[in-house]
């Protein structure tokens, strides 16, 4: 009797569930602790040169090894932010058509499409980015403003290849656009329908009426072009289809380059004939993860404040 | 200026404005199109001319076979392993979610879902890889299941917290434990908003290439039998192909693109349309 | 002499295959006010959205009859909506400033209508404020963010912004139904000043204030209107049942 009161008062959802989430919680840990333990001996070789120089050179002897991750990480902000500059009129505009304008019959296939686009396997971009979008680029973009637009500096590097900084941060900005912009677009539905109306009742066209609206929307434009660029940080394959592979710290547009998660995604394969090249690659994941740590609390916290702040 | 005057501009402005909105949408939307078109005129003629061997052959028969079954296998593997974890995990976000476990586990879920899917792998590599000497379909089905597990979770708690409070004190006031009313009540009724999660979460695992990179290993020559050996997979041998001199391993590579959109279309498609109510307008 | 400002003829509206407004014919007199009362659902605010088409706004409203402005159509096909309702203005249930100024709120019309001038709009603000008796509250703190003001100030101010582009008609659907007491009291008030110079359609839930401010009263039940007459008559002496049924609370 005693006994099967106690076992009343046991939780048997708890006792089935918490182990769950205690794997989940050593997993997050353990991800976060392996990758330090990975890097520390590259950290303690090469101190802050690591991640502010720019070298590579890998020897079979590990005295003569040098490494300095600069240029992937710049890299990878870089390109990063090439890809939020692009997504950030696209998806408000697709945010605004798609609530304002589309006719009905359009809303739903717009919107699907754009979920299609976000949710399509990335290496799918990759191939077209390599194939088609590069080589169309280059012949089309970039020959023509370094002909023409070469004194200013972004523009005069010679686009031998297509594959570069330009051509990544593009094919990012493709794929993080309707990311972007479901966030966004949920967000401008989410806005009362009384200040729309307010606005209408004025007389206020629809020019008039989007752009006092879109302010109410700010918070959620910032945090959706924030996770965009966390997005942007950690793509692999498809940008090191496209970006050239190669260590060059520059802001030049159409030189080719590297992205840390390209760099891993290039080097892992070779890195154990090396001493140190494979803790200097967990060092740069190592930065990978905690870049991308911050700005996607960062991103979902603003998100998460600003419904929060609509709902009440 | 004159009133006229005025209205004129204005009614200006909202034309270009609509202009300008509509053609940064169409802009936004392109690439799909163009995607899509490229890889059926690139992939379709391939396929065709090897017809059936293309999907049942090894790679020098011409086929991607085996990276077909490698794909069913990393995805069914993952799915088995990430599951569980995902559905419990899921639930107590439900259940607690004002708790702070249950509000950090929520969190994290959302964390993980933005995880940088290589640096997945690369654990992976470390873990499980190096110390079993091998690549392996189950270090491949690791790292996947590792991704899937948040989608599925975030999917899982999102389903049942749209389920009204009511089911719930209903079946407390039947005297069920809270074991059975989540798992028997709530579950059951957040029946398809869970499974949308879990294809969802499949289909996007069956279509990842970096977690794979330095796990799986790849295996196109015979098709793959022991979960404890390498495997291959259709994106894997994609990214492969992609980067070798040799046009023909390009063909190859675009008629495995159709597959792989194929395949993926056809699952999200009728998923997306099912959901087609849940969207907000 | 009152002239009719406002009439509908005829009017019917459809949501989708629902009709929601059936064969009203309505007159509107110029400077005075009228309130439309009606349990909910009735049409009461469906119908004062059909008087500066702001129903244009919902996909599938179909709308037969006509709605004229001093003889003038609104629904034909040459007139500027935009234009139309800078003529006639409203004030909704709901206070809702736009999150700017409270100077840019104001203004907000008038710069939109064409009004560029600085010392035009610092006139016209003033004037609105004055109008809407919020300007001693905030005349100091004009570039304070218009959302920080309290509720009934915040609809005070929606007034403002609505009467700073000189509408002919002013349209407030149940104005006050957000508001403490002290607050409606004030906005009543503001209504009948207001009626010197404007002509009012007032929607509201309360019968109390429907008789205290009203020259006029249209009695709405599904959709219908049931009666129309001078506000004392139809509280007084009612002709229909319906109408003497819902003002003495029996139903609604």
């Amino acid at each position: 009797m005693d006994l099967k009161k106690l076992l009343r008062k046991i939780d048997e959802f708890k006792i089935i569930t918490l182990p769950a989430i205690f794997i989940v919680f050593i997993l997050f840990v353990l991800i976060l602790g392996f990758y330090f333990f990975n890097a520390l001996p590259a950290i303690e070789r090469y101190g802050i040169d690591l991640f502010i120089t720019n070298v590579w050179k890998a020897a079979e002897e590990p005295a003569k090894e040098v490494y300095g991750l600069a240029a992937p990480i710049w890299g990878s902000i870089y390109t990063a932010t090439i890809a939020v500059l692009i997504a950030l009129p696209l998806s408000i505009c697709y945010a605004i058509f798609v609530n304002d304008y589309a006719p009905k019959k359009l809303k739903y296939p717009l919107i699907i499409i754009s979920d299609i686009m976000a949710g399509l396997p990335t290496i799918i971009y990759g191939i077209w980015g390599a194939f088609i979008l590069v080589p169309l680029l280059r012949d089309h973009i970039m020959k023509f403003l370094y002909e023409h637009f070469s004194f200013i500096p972004l523009f005069d590097y010679p686009p031998l290849s297509g594959y570069c900084y330009l051509s990544a941060g593009i094919l990012l900005g493709i794929m993080v656009t309707p990311f972007a912009a479901a966030i966004i677009r949920e967000a401008y539905a989410m806005i009362p329908s009384v200040y729309k109306e307010g606005l209408v009742a004025l007389g206020a066209t629809r020019y008039e009426t989007t752009k006092v609206l879109i302010k109410y929307i700010k918070p959620a434009i910032i945090s959706g072009l924030i996770l965009a660029f966390g997005r942007a940080l950690g793509e692999t394959v498809a940008v090191s289809l496209v970006i050239g592979n190669s260590f060059n710290l520059t802001y030049k547009l159409f030189a080719p380059g590297y992205t840390i998660s390209s760099l891993i995604a290039n080097q892992f394969g070779n890195a154990v004939l090396y001493e140190y090249m494979t803790s200097v690659l967990y060092s740069a994941g190592l930065v990978l993860f905690v870049v991308g740590l911050i700005v996607n609390i960062i991103g979902l916290y603003y998100l998460k404040r600003w419904r929060e702040h609509v709902s009440h | 200026m004159s009133p006229i005057k005025h209205k004129t501009i204005r009614m200006i402005k909202d034309k270009i404005f609509l202009f300008i909105v509509g053609a940064l949408t169409l802009l936004a939307i392109l690439p799909l199109f163009h995607i899509i078109i490229s890889i059926i005129e690139k992939g379709l003629p391939i396929v065709l001319e090897r017809g059936l061997t293309f999907i049942t052959g090894t790679l020098s028969e011409g086929g991607i076979g085996p990276a077909i079954v490698g794909t069913l296998m990393l995805t069914a593997l993952a799915t088995i392993i990430g599951l569980p974890l995902a559905f419990l995990a899921g639930a107590y976000a439900y259940e607690f979610p004002n708790s702070f476990i249950g509000r950090a586990t929520k969190m994290l879920l959302q964390i993980m879902l933005e995880f940088p899917t290589i640096l997945v792998g690369t654990f992976v590599m470390g873990i499980l890889v190096i110390p079993m000497g091998t690549f392996s379909a189950l270090a491949g089905a690791l790292a996947l299941a590792l991704i899937l597990t948040p989608y599925v979770a975030v999917y899982t708690e999102e389903a049942m917290a749209e389920i009204p409070r009511i089911y719930k004190e209903g079946g407390y006031a039947l005297g069920c434990t809270r074991a059975q009313v989540i798992f028997k009540v709530i579950t059951k009724m957040a029946k398809k908003g869970i499974l949308t999660g879990i294809l969802i979460g499949m289909a996007k695992v069956a279509g990842e290439t970096a977690p794979l990179l330095f796990t799986a290993g790849g295996l196109y020559e015979v098709y793959p039998t022991n979960p404890l050996e390498p495997v291959g997979a259709i994106p894997l041998l994609i990214y492969t192909l992609v980067q070798s001199p040799s046009i023909e391993d390009h063909q190859i590579a675009w008629g495995a693109s159709l597959i792989m959109l194929i395949i993926f279309l056809a699952i999200f498609i009728p998923i997306r349309y099912s959901l087609k109510d849940d969207i907000k307008l | 002499m009152t002239k009719i400002k406002m009439e509908t003829k005829n009017l019917n509206l459809w949501y989708g295959e629902k009709q929601a407004l059936f064969d009203i014919n309505l007159p509107i007199y110029e400077k005075k006010i009228t309130a439309l009362i009606g349990p909910s659902g009735c049409g009461k605010s469906t119908f004062l959205r059909c008087l500066n088409r702001l129903n244009d706004l919902i996909p599938n409203v179909r709308i037969e009859g006509e709605v004229l402005l001093d003889g003038k159509n609104i629904y034909d096909k040459d007139v500027d909506v935009y234009e139309l309702r800078k003529r006639v203005g409203m004030v909704f249930q709901k206070p809702n400033p736009f999150a700017m100024s409270i100077y840019d709120n104001v203004a907000f019309g008038p710069r939109i209508h064409g009004i560029k001038d600085k010392k035009e709009l610092d006139k016209i603000v003033e004037w609105a404020l004055k109008k809407a008796a919020l300007w001693d509250e905030v005349k100091d703190e004009l570039h304070k963010n218009a959302l920080s003001l309290s509720g009934g100030q915040q609809q005070r101010l929606c007034i403002a912004r609505a009467i700073a582009v000189k509408p002919e008609v002013l349209l407030m659907d149940e104005p006050t139904s957000a508001l403490d007491p002290i607050s409606t009291l004030k906005i009543e008030e503001l209504m009948v000043e207001l009626a010197k110079d404007y002509t009012i359609v007032v929607v509201t839930h309360n019968m109390q204030q429907a008789s205290r401010v009203s020259d006029y009263t249209a009695f709405f039940l599904m959709g219908k209107l049931i009666e129309f007459g001078e506000t004392e008559q139809i509280f007084l002496n009612p002709q229909k049942k319906e109408t003497d049924d819902y003002i003495s609370g029996r139903f609604g």
